[in-house]
Protein backbone atom coordinates (compact mmCIF):
# COMPACT_ATOMS: atom_id res chain seq x y z
CA UNK A 1 0.00 0.00 0.00
CA UNK A 2 1.49 3.30 -1.06
CA UNK A 3 2.02 5.92 1.65
CA UNK A 4 -0.55 8.66 1.32
CA UNK A 5 -3.28 6.21 0.26
CA UNK A 6 -6.65 6.90 1.84
CA UNK A 7 -8.47 3.83 3.08
CA UNK A 8 -12.06 3.59 4.22
CA UNK A 9 -13.65 1.19 6.64
CA UNK A 10 -16.17 -1.18 5.11
CA UNK A 11 -18.15 -1.32 8.35
CA UNK A 12 -18.00 2.17 9.93
CA UNK A 13 -17.09 5.81 9.21
CA UNK A 14 -13.38 5.40 9.86
CA UNK A 15 -10.96 6.71 7.25
CA UNK A 16 -7.19 6.56 7.50
CA UNK A 17 -4.19 7.79 5.61
CA UNK A 18 -1.59 5.11 5.17
CA UNK A 19 1.74 6.43 6.41
CA UNK A 20 3.62 3.10 6.46
CA UNK A 21 2.59 -0.34 5.46
CA UNK A 22 3.75 -3.83 4.58
CA UNK A 23 2.00 -6.50 2.55
CA UNK A 24 -0.57 -7.49 5.17
CA UNK A 25 -4.28 -6.77 5.05
CA UNK A 26 -5.34 -3.55 6.74
CA UNK A 27 -8.68 -3.94 8.47
CA UNK A 28 -11.19 -1.92 10.44
CA UNK A 29 -13.80 -3.55 12.62
CA UNK A 30 -12.48 -6.88 11.37
CA UNK A 31 -13.19 -6.16 7.69
CA UNK A 32 -10.60 -5.27 5.03
CA UNK A 33 -10.39 -1.51 4.40
CA UNK A 34 -11.06 -0.28 0.89
CA UNK A 35 -10.07 2.68 -1.27
CA UNK A 36 -13.57 3.26 -2.62
CA UNK A 37 -16.83 2.36 -1.01
CA UNK A 38 -20.48 2.96 -1.58
CA UNK A 39 -21.77 2.11 1.87
CA UNK A 40 -21.12 0.00 4.92
CA UNK A 41 -21.32 -3.73 4.33
CA UNK A 42 -21.98 -4.60 7.96
CA UNK A 43 -21.09 -3.72 11.53
CA UNK A 44 -17.68 -3.86 13.22
CA UNK A 45 -17.25 -7.23 14.92
CA UNK A 46 -17.87 -6.97 18.64
CA UNK A 47 -14.25 -7.49 19.69
CA UNK A 48 -13.01 -4.91 17.17
CA UNK A 49 -15.34 -2.04 18.03
CA UNK A 50 -13.29 0.16 20.38
CA UNK A 51 -13.40 2.98 17.82
CA UNK A 52 -10.85 5.23 16.15
CA UNK A 53 -9.88 8.76 17.18
CA UNK A 54 -9.39 11.68 14.81
CA UNK A 55 -5.76 12.72 14.46
CA UNK A 56 -4.37 9.65 16.21
CA UNK A 57 -1.75 7.39 14.67
CA UNK A 58 -2.17 3.64 14.89
CA UNK A 59 0.84 1.37 14.79
CA UNK A 60 1.75 -2.30 15.12
CA UNK A 61 4.30 -3.68 17.55
CA UNK A 62 6.98 -4.14 14.89
CA UNK A 63 6.65 -0.59 13.56
CA UNK A 64 5.87 -1.84 10.05
CA UNK A 65 2.46 -0.16 9.90
CA UNK A 66 1.33 3.35 10.70
CA UNK A 67 -2.13 4.67 9.90
CA UNK A 68 -3.27 8.24 10.59
CA UNK A 69 -6.96 8.51 11.41
CA UNK A 70 -8.49 11.30 9.31
CA UNK A 71 -12.09 10.42 10.10
CA UNK A 72 -13.19 8.60 13.25
CA UNK A 73 -15.53 5.64 13.44
CA UNK A 74 -16.66 2.75 15.62
CA UNK A 75 -14.32 0.01 14.43
CA UNK A 76 -10.82 -0.85 15.66
CA UNK A 77 -7.90 -0.97 13.26
CA UNK A 78 -5.94 -4.17 12.74
CA UNK A 79 -3.53 -5.82 10.32
CA UNK A 80 -4.09 -9.49 9.55
CA UNK A 81 -6.13 -9.71 12.74
CA UNK A 82 -3.52 -8.08 15.03
CA UNK A 83 -5.00 -4.97 16.64
CA UNK A 84 -3.08 -1.72 16.14
CA UNK A 85 -2.46 0.62 19.07
CA UNK A 86 -2.27 4.40 19.22
CA UNK A 87 1.13 5.99 19.01
CA UNK A 88 1.04 8.56 21.79
CA UNK A 89 3.43 11.22 22.95
CA UNK A 90 5.21 10.08 26.09
CA UNK A 91 5.79 13.24 28.09
CA UNK A 92 7.34 13.12 31.52
CA UNK A 93 4.71 13.43 34.23
CA UNK A 94 4.26 16.94 35.59
CA UNK A 95 1.82 18.74 37.82
CA UNK A 96 0.79 22.29 38.53
CA UNK B 1 -14.71 37.05 11.25
CA UNK B 2 -11.86 39.55 11.40
CA UNK B 3 -8.59 37.63 11.28
CA UNK B 4 -5.82 40.18 11.64
CA UNK B 5 -3.12 37.48 11.32
CA UNK B 6 -4.58 35.68 8.32
CA UNK B 7 -1.77 34.73 5.95
CA UNK B 8 0.88 34.93 8.66
CA UNK B 9 2.89 31.77 9.16
CA UNK B 10 4.41 31.00 12.53
CA UNK B 11 6.86 28.22 13.41
CA UNK B 12 6.81 27.44 17.11
CA UNK B 13 9.52 25.47 18.89
CA UNK B 14 8.35 25.84 22.46
CA UNK B 15 6.93 23.94 25.40
CA UNK B 16 4.66 24.35 28.40
CA UNK B 17 2.47 27.49 28.49
CA UNK B 18 4.20 30.85 28.08
CA UNK B 19 5.38 30.85 24.48
CA UNK B 20 2.85 28.26 23.26
CA UNK B 21 0.18 30.67 24.56
CA UNK B 22 1.61 33.28 22.19
CA UNK B 23 1.12 30.82 19.34
CA UNK B 24 -2.44 30.16 20.52
CA UNK B 25 -3.26 33.88 20.51
CA UNK B 26 -1.81 34.28 17.02
CA UNK B 27 -3.79 31.23 15.89
CA UNK B 28 -7.00 32.69 17.30
CA UNK B 29 -6.20 35.83 15.33
CA UNK B 30 -5.96 33.75 12.17
CA UNK B 31 -2.29 32.81 11.79
CA UNK B 32 -1.15 29.40 10.55
CA UNK B 33 0.82 28.19 13.56
CA UNK B 34 2.98 25.11 13.14
CA UNK B 35 3.84 23.61 16.50
CA UNK B 36 7.02 21.56 16.45
CA UNK B 37 7.01 18.75 19.01
CA UNK B 38 9.61 16.19 20.02
CA UNK B 39 8.78 12.97 18.11
CA UNK B 40 8.64 10.80 21.23
CA UNK B 41 7.77 13.03 24.16
CA UNK B 42 5.76 15.76 22.49
CA UNK B 43 5.32 19.10 24.24
CA UNK B 44 6.04 18.64 27.97
CA UNK B 45 2.67 20.30 28.59
CA UNK B 46 1.07 17.05 27.41
CA UNK B 47 2.34 15.56 30.67
CA UNK B 48 0.34 18.13 32.66
CA UNK B 49 -2.78 16.13 33.27
CA UNK B 50 -3.54 16.66 36.93
CA UNK B 51 -5.20 19.55 38.66
CA UNK B 52 -7.37 19.82 41.79
CA UNK B 53 -7.08 16.10 42.41
CA UNK B 54 -8.43 15.22 38.96
CA UNK B 55 -6.41 13.32 36.36
CA UNK B 56 -7.43 13.86 32.76
CA UNK B 57 -7.37 11.37 29.96
CA UNK B 58 -4.71 12.60 27.50
CA UNK B 59 -7.22 12.76 24.63
CA UNK B 60 -9.63 15.06 26.46
CA UNK B 61 -7.20 17.14 28.47
CA UNK B 62 -8.26 20.78 28.90
CA UNK B 63 -4.75 21.65 30.06
CA UNK B 64 -3.28 21.18 26.60
CA UNK B 65 -6.02 23.29 24.97
CA UNK B 66 -5.46 26.76 26.43
CA UNK B 67 -1.91 27.19 25.11
CA UNK B 68 -2.39 25.25 21.86
CA UNK B 69 -5.78 25.94 20.33
CA UNK B 70 -5.90 26.32 16.59
CA UNK B 71 -2.42 25.00 15.80
CA UNK B 72 -1.13 22.18 13.67
CA UNK B 73 1.42 19.80 15.18
CA UNK B 74 4.45 18.30 13.51
CA UNK B 75 6.81 15.83 15.16
CA UNK B 76 10.44 16.77 14.45
CA UNK B 77 13.59 15.79 16.35
CA UNK B 78 15.42 19.11 16.31
CA UNK B 79 18.43 17.35 17.82
CA UNK B 80 19.12 15.62 14.50
CA UNK B 81 20.63 17.37 11.45
CA UNK B 82 17.73 16.11 9.29
CA UNK B 83 15.32 17.64 11.79
CA UNK B 84 17.18 20.94 11.77
CA UNK B 85 17.07 21.00 7.97
CA UNK B 86 13.30 20.60 8.19
CA UNK B 87 13.02 23.48 10.62
CA UNK B 88 14.89 25.67 8.15
CA UNK B 89 12.59 24.56 5.35
CA UNK B 90 9.53 25.42 7.42
CA UNK B 91 11.07 28.80 8.25
CA UNK B 92 11.94 29.76 4.69
CA UNK B 93 8.58 31.38 4.02
CA UNK B 94 7.50 31.84 7.64
CA UNK B 95 6.91 35.26 9.17
CA UNK B 96 7.63 34.44 12.78
CA UNK B 97 9.84 31.99 14.66
CA UNK B 98 8.71 31.47 18.20
CA UNK B 99 10.76 29.79 20.94
CA UNK B 100 11.21 29.51 24.69
CA UNK B 101 14.25 27.23 24.56
CA UNK B 102 17.21 28.41 26.60
CA UNK B 103 20.19 30.01 24.78
CA UNK B 104 22.48 27.00 25.18
CA UNK B 105 19.80 24.66 23.85
CA UNK B 106 19.08 26.95 20.91
CA UNK B 107 22.78 26.86 20.08
CA UNK B 108 22.99 23.10 20.42
CA UNK B 109 19.88 22.57 18.31
CA UNK B 110 21.03 25.22 15.80
CA UNK B 111 17.81 27.16 16.05
CA UNK B 112 19.31 30.33 17.46
CA UNK B 113 18.90 33.69 15.75
CA UNK B 114 21.75 33.22 13.28
CA UNK B 115 20.59 29.77 12.19
CA UNK B 116 16.98 30.76 11.61
CA UNK B 117 17.91 34.07 9.96
CA UNK B 118 20.27 32.16 7.63
CA UNK B 119 17.19 30.27 6.41
CA UNK B 120 15.08 33.42 6.24
CA UNK B 121 16.70 36.84 6.76
CA UNK B 122 13.31 38.53 7.10
CA UNK B 123 11.83 36.32 9.78
CA UNK B 124 10.78 37.86 13.07
CA UNK B 125 12.59 35.97 15.83
CA UNK B 126 10.56 35.94 19.03
CA UNK B 127 11.94 34.67 22.32
CA UNK B 128 10.19 34.09 25.59
CA UNK B 129 12.41 33.60 28.63
CA UNK B 130 12.31 33.46 32.39
CA UNK B 131 14.58 36.37 33.16
CA UNK B 132 15.26 38.18 29.88
CA UNK B 133 17.76 37.90 27.06
CA UNK B 134 20.53 39.82 28.83
CA UNK B 135 22.43 39.35 32.07
CA UNK B 136 23.67 36.17 33.67
CA UNK B 137 20.20 34.78 34.33
CA UNK B 138 19.44 34.63 30.61
CA UNK B 139 20.79 31.06 30.81
CA UNK B 140 18.55 30.12 33.72
CA UNK B 141 15.29 28.31 33.21
CA UNK B 142 12.18 29.48 34.95
CA UNK B 143 8.48 28.94 35.41
CA UNK B 144 5.97 31.64 36.18
CA UNK B 145 5.97 30.34 39.75
CA UNK B 146 9.63 31.40 40.01
CA UNK B 147 10.61 34.20 37.62
CA UNK B 148 7.19 35.84 37.38
CA UNK B 149 5.83 35.31 40.85
CA UNK B 150 8.74 35.07 43.26
CA UNK B 151 11.73 36.87 41.74
CA UNK B 152 9.56 39.83 40.74
CA UNK B 153 8.41 40.58 44.27
CA UNK B 154 4.78 39.84 43.38
CA UNK B 155 4.56 36.96 45.87
CA UNK B 156 6.07 39.08 48.62
CA UNK B 157 3.70 41.94 47.88
CA UNK B 158 0.60 39.71 47.93
CA UNK B 159 1.57 37.92 51.14
CA UNK B 160 0.35 39.27 54.48
CA UNK B 161 3.31 40.61 56.39
CA UNK B 162 2.51 38.29 59.28
CA UNK B 163 3.81 35.35 57.19
CA UNK B 164 7.49 34.50 56.80
CA UNK B 165 7.04 32.69 53.48
CA UNK B 166 4.98 33.74 50.48
CA UNK B 167 1.49 32.65 49.52
CA UNK B 168 1.46 29.85 46.96
CA UNK B 169 0.75 31.03 43.43
CA UNK B 170 -2.80 29.74 43.39
CA UNK B 171 -3.42 30.34 39.70
CA UNK B 172 -1.27 28.02 37.60
CA UNK B 173 -0.08 29.61 34.38
CA UNK B 174 -1.10 33.13 35.35
CA UNK B 175 2.27 34.60 34.48
CA UNK B 176 2.68 32.42 31.42
CA UNK B 177 -0.62 33.42 29.85
CA UNK B 178 0.01 37.11 30.41
CA UNK B 179 3.57 36.96 29.14
CA UNK B 180 2.29 35.00 26.14
CA UNK B 181 -0.17 37.76 25.36
CA UNK B 182 2.57 40.41 25.66
CA UNK B 183 4.76 38.47 23.26
CA UNK B 184 1.87 38.20 20.79
CA UNK B 185 1.43 41.98 21.04
CA UNK B 186 5.14 42.51 20.44
CA UNK B 187 5.03 40.26 17.40
CA UNK B 188 2.03 42.16 16.02
CA UNK B 189 4.08 45.36 16.37
CA UNK B 190 7.12 43.75 14.73
CA UNK B 191 4.98 42.59 11.79
CA UNK B 192 3.59 46.11 11.42
CA UNK B 193 7.09 47.58 11.52
CA UNK B 194 8.38 45.08 8.95
CA UNK B 195 5.42 45.85 6.70
CA UNK B 196 6.12 49.59 6.84
CA UNK B 197 9.90 49.64 6.71
CA UNK B 198 11.02 46.24 5.47
CA UNK B 199 13.07 45.82 8.64
CA UNK B 200 12.65 42.72 10.68
CA UNK B 201 13.29 42.52 14.41
CA UNK B 202 13.89 40.26 17.37
CA UNK B 203 11.21 40.33 20.03
CA UNK B 204 11.80 39.47 23.68
CA UNK B 205 9.43 39.12 26.58
CA UNK B 206 10.34 37.52 29.89
CA UNK B 207 8.25 36.27 32.77
CA UNK B 208 10.13 38.68 35.00
CA UNK B 209 9.51 41.71 32.75
CA UNK B 210 5.83 40.78 32.52
CA UNK B 211 5.45 40.71 36.31
CA UNK B 212 7.35 43.97 36.75
CA UNK B 213 5.19 45.67 34.16
CA UNK B 214 2.10 44.33 35.91
CA UNK B 215 3.35 45.90 39.15
CA UNK B 216 4.84 49.01 37.54
CA UNK B 217 2.16 51.30 38.95
CA UNK B 218 3.42 50.65 42.48
CA UNK B 219 7.06 49.74 41.90
CA UNK B 220 7.79 53.31 40.72
CA UNK B 221 6.53 55.07 43.88
CA UNK B 222 8.01 52.41 46.16
CA UNK B 223 11.44 52.79 44.61
CA UNK B 224 11.12 56.56 44.67
CA UNK B 225 10.34 56.68 48.37
CA UNK B 226 12.16 53.56 49.51
CA UNK B 227 8.98 52.50 51.29
CA UNK B 228 6.71 49.61 50.38
CA UNK B 229 3.22 48.97 51.66
CA UNK B 230 2.56 45.47 52.97
CA UNK B 231 -0.83 43.85 53.21
CA UNK B 232 -2.08 42.28 56.41
CA UNK B 233 -4.14 39.17 57.04
CA UNK B 234 -7.53 39.65 55.36
CA UNK B 235 -10.19 41.12 57.63
CA UNK B 236 -13.92 41.34 57.10
CA UNK B 237 -15.47 44.81 57.20
CA UNK B 238 -14.75 48.30 55.93
CA UNK B 239 -11.36 49.94 56.12
CA UNK B 240 -10.61 52.47 58.85
CA UNK B 241 -9.83 55.11 56.24
CA UNK B 242 -12.84 54.47 54.03
CA UNK B 243 -15.56 52.12 55.26
CA UNK B 244 -16.97 51.97 51.71
CA UNK B 245 -13.96 49.81 50.90
CA UNK B 246 -13.76 46.30 52.23
CA UNK B 247 -15.00 42.73 52.06
CA UNK B 248 -18.34 41.92 53.69
CA UNK B 249 -19.57 38.38 54.46
CA UNK B 250 -23.12 37.57 53.41
CA UNK B 251 -25.61 35.47 55.39
CA UNK B 252 -24.62 32.31 53.50
CA UNK B 253 -20.89 32.56 54.09
CA UNK B 254 -19.87 34.19 50.87
CA UNK B 255 -18.71 37.77 50.42
CA UNK B 256 -19.25 41.01 48.54
CA UNK B 257 -16.47 43.54 48.06
CA UNK B 258 -17.00 47.28 48.00
CA UNK B 259 -14.35 49.47 46.45
CA UNK B 260 -15.88 52.92 46.42
CA UNK B 261 -12.57 54.73 46.44
CA UNK B 262 -14.00 58.26 46.06
CA UNK B 263 -17.19 57.92 48.12
CA UNK B 264 -18.57 61.47 48.26
CA UNK B 265 -20.96 61.24 45.31
CA UNK B 266 -22.08 57.73 46.16
CA UNK B 267 -22.94 58.01 49.86
CA UNK B 268 -26.73 58.26 49.64
CA UNK B 269 -27.06 55.72 46.83
CA UNK B 270 -24.84 53.25 48.63
CA UNK B 271 -26.67 53.43 51.95
CA UNK B 272 -30.05 53.13 50.18
CA UNK B 273 -28.89 50.03 48.30
CA UNK B 274 -27.59 48.52 51.52
CA UNK B 275 -31.03 48.97 53.09
CA UNK B 276 -29.87 51.79 55.39
CA UNK B 277 -32.06 54.75 54.26
CA UNK B 278 -31.74 56.57 57.59
CA UNK B 279 -27.94 56.53 57.24
CA UNK B 280 -28.32 58.12 53.83
CA UNK B 281 -29.73 61.24 55.50
CA UNK B 282 -27.49 61.16 58.58
CA UNK B 283 -25.24 64.26 58.74
CA UNK B 284 -22.53 62.18 60.49
CA UNK B 285 -21.97 60.34 57.20
CA UNK B 286 -22.51 63.20 54.75
CA UNK B 287 -19.02 63.32 53.18
CA UNK B 288 -15.99 61.17 52.59
CA UNK B 289 -14.17 62.90 55.43
CA UNK B 290 -17.08 62.24 57.80
CA UNK B 291 -17.16 58.58 56.78
CA UNK B 292 -13.52 58.39 57.83
CA UNK B 293 -14.31 60.03 61.18
CA UNK B 294 -17.05 57.48 61.83
CA UNK B 295 -15.57 54.54 59.99
CA UNK B 296 -15.94 51.98 62.79
CA UNK B 297 -19.65 52.68 63.11
CA UNK B 298 -20.24 52.71 59.34
CA UNK B 299 -18.27 49.49 58.89
CA UNK B 300 -20.40 47.84 61.58
CA UNK B 301 -23.65 49.00 59.94
CA UNK B 302 -22.60 47.83 56.49
CA UNK B 303 -21.34 44.52 57.84
CA UNK B 304 -24.66 43.86 59.58
CA UNK B 305 -26.59 44.79 56.45
CA UNK B 306 -24.62 42.36 54.27
CA UNK B 307 -24.78 39.62 56.90
CA UNK B 308 -28.60 39.77 56.89
CA UNK B 309 -29.05 38.54 53.33
CA UNK B 310 -27.51 35.90 51.05
CA UNK B 311 -24.93 36.31 48.32
CA UNK B 312 -27.39 35.85 45.44
CA UNK B 313 -29.64 38.57 46.83
CA UNK B 314 -26.78 41.07 46.91
CA UNK B 315 -25.46 40.07 43.54
CA UNK B 316 -28.83 40.88 42.00
CA UNK B 317 -29.75 43.82 44.19
CA UNK B 318 -26.51 45.77 43.79
CA UNK B 319 -26.76 45.77 39.99
CA UNK B 320 -28.33 49.24 40.13
CA UNK B 321 -25.90 50.63 42.71
CA UNK B 322 -23.71 53.40 41.33
CA UNK B 323 -20.66 52.82 43.54
CA UNK B 324 -18.09 50.20 42.64
CA UNK B 325 -18.48 46.67 43.94
CA UNK B 326 -17.92 43.09 42.96
CA UNK B 327 -19.16 39.71 44.05
CA UNK B 328 -16.35 37.49 45.33
CA UNK B 329 -16.53 34.83 42.62
CA UNK B 330 -14.71 31.57 42.26
CA UNK B 331 -13.52 30.37 38.86
CA UNK B 332 -16.38 27.89 39.00
CA UNK B 333 -18.81 30.82 39.34
CA UNK B 334 -17.34 32.30 36.17
CA UNK B 335 -18.65 29.35 34.20
CA UNK B 336 -22.16 30.75 34.67
CA UNK B 337 -21.21 34.41 34.87
CA UNK B 338 -23.65 36.27 32.66
CA UNK B 339 -21.31 39.20 32.13
CA UNK B 340 -18.42 36.98 31.09
CA UNK B 341 -20.72 35.02 28.80
CA UNK B 342 -22.23 38.20 27.30
CA UNK B 343 -18.71 39.17 26.30
CA UNK B 344 -17.96 35.83 24.67
CA UNK B 345 -15.45 34.85 27.33
CA UNK B 346 -15.59 31.16 26.45
CA UNK B 347 -15.77 28.91 23.49
CA UNK B 348 -16.01 25.20 23.10
CA UNK B 349 -13.59 22.77 21.60
CA UNK B 350 -14.49 19.18 20.84
CA UNK B 351 -12.27 16.42 22.21
CA UNK B 352 -11.41 13.78 19.62
CA UNK B 353 -13.06 10.99 21.59
CA UNK B 354 -16.54 12.46 21.33
CA UNK B 355 -16.66 13.27 25.04
CA UNK B 356 -18.42 16.50 26.08
CA UNK B 357 -16.96 19.74 24.70
CA UNK B 358 -14.33 21.54 26.76
CA UNK B 359 -14.92 25.20 27.52
CA UNK B 360 -11.82 27.31 27.07
CA UNK B 361 -11.21 31.00 27.70
CA UNK B 362 -11.11 33.12 24.58
CA UNK B 363 -8.19 35.51 24.10
CA UNK B 364 -8.83 38.87 25.76
CA UNK B 365 -8.62 41.10 22.67
CA UNK B 366 -11.68 41.60 20.47
CA UNK B 367 -11.74 43.03 16.98
CA UNK B 368 -15.05 44.58 15.88
CA UNK B 369 -16.69 43.00 18.93
CA UNK B 370 -16.51 39.67 17.17
CA UNK B 371 -16.15 36.37 18.97
CA UNK B 372 -13.36 34.64 17.13
CA UNK B 373 -12.49 31.08 17.87
CA UNK B 374 -10.02 28.42 16.92
CA UNK B 375 -10.42 24.66 16.67
CA UNK B 376 -9.11 22.25 19.31
CA UNK B 377 -5.43 21.84 20.04
CA UNK B 378 -3.81 19.27 17.75
CA UNK B 379 -2.92 15.78 18.80
CA UNK B 380 0.85 15.36 18.99
CA UNK B 381 2.25 15.03 15.43
CA UNK B 382 -1.24 15.08 13.93
CA UNK B 383 -0.23 17.08 10.88
CA UNK B 384 3.34 15.93 10.17
CA UNK B 385 2.76 14.54 6.68
CA UNK B 386 0.23 17.20 5.71
CA UNK B 387 2.69 19.96 6.54
CA UNK B 388 5.67 18.23 4.91
CA UNK B 389 3.70 17.55 1.71
CA UNK B 390 2.67 21.22 1.63
CA UNK B 391 6.37 22.09 1.83
CA UNK B 392 7.13 20.00 -1.23
CA UNK B 393 8.51 16.86 0.40
CA UNK B 394 7.59 13.58 -1.27
CA UNK B 395 6.58 10.36 0.44
CA UNK B 396 9.99 8.85 -0.23
CA UNK B 397 11.75 11.55 1.76
CA UNK B 398 9.08 11.43 4.45
CA UNK B 399 9.72 7.69 4.80
CA UNK B 400 13.48 8.24 5.02
CA UNK B 401 13.02 10.89 7.72
CA UNK B 402 10.69 8.59 9.60
CA UNK B 403 13.15 5.70 9.43
CA UNK B 404 15.89 8.00 10.70
CA UNK B 405 13.68 8.97 13.65
CA UNK B 406 13.81 12.61 12.58
CA UNK B 407 10.05 12.93 12.36
CA UNK B 408 6.98 11.32 13.87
Amino acid sequence: MKPGTRLKSAVCDTEVMVIRSGDGQIECGGAAMVEAKTGNTGEPSADLAAGTLMGKRYVDAAGAYELLCVKPGKGSLSVDGAVLVTKDAKPLPASD
Amino acid sequence: MTQIMKGIKVVEVAQFVFVPATGAVLAEWGADVIKVEHPVRGDAQRGMRQIAGVTFDPVANPMIQHPNKGKRSIGIDVGKPEGQALIYELCKDADVFLTNYLPAVRQKLKIDLEHIRAANPQIIYARGSGYGNKGEDRDRGGYDATAFYIHSGIAHALTPEEYDVPLTMGVGGMGDSQAGMHLAGGIAGALFHRERTGETSEVDVSLLSTAMWMAGMVIAPYLHTGKQMRVGIPQAGGSAWNPFMGHFPTSDGRAISLFIMVPDHYIKDTFIHLGLPEAAEDPRFASGAKLTENSALVSKMISEAFAAKPFDYWREHLKTMKGQWAAVNSFLDLGDDQQAIANDAFYKVDPIDGSPPLRVVRGPVQFNSEAFHAPRAPEAFEHTEQILLEHGLDWERIERLKTAGAIA
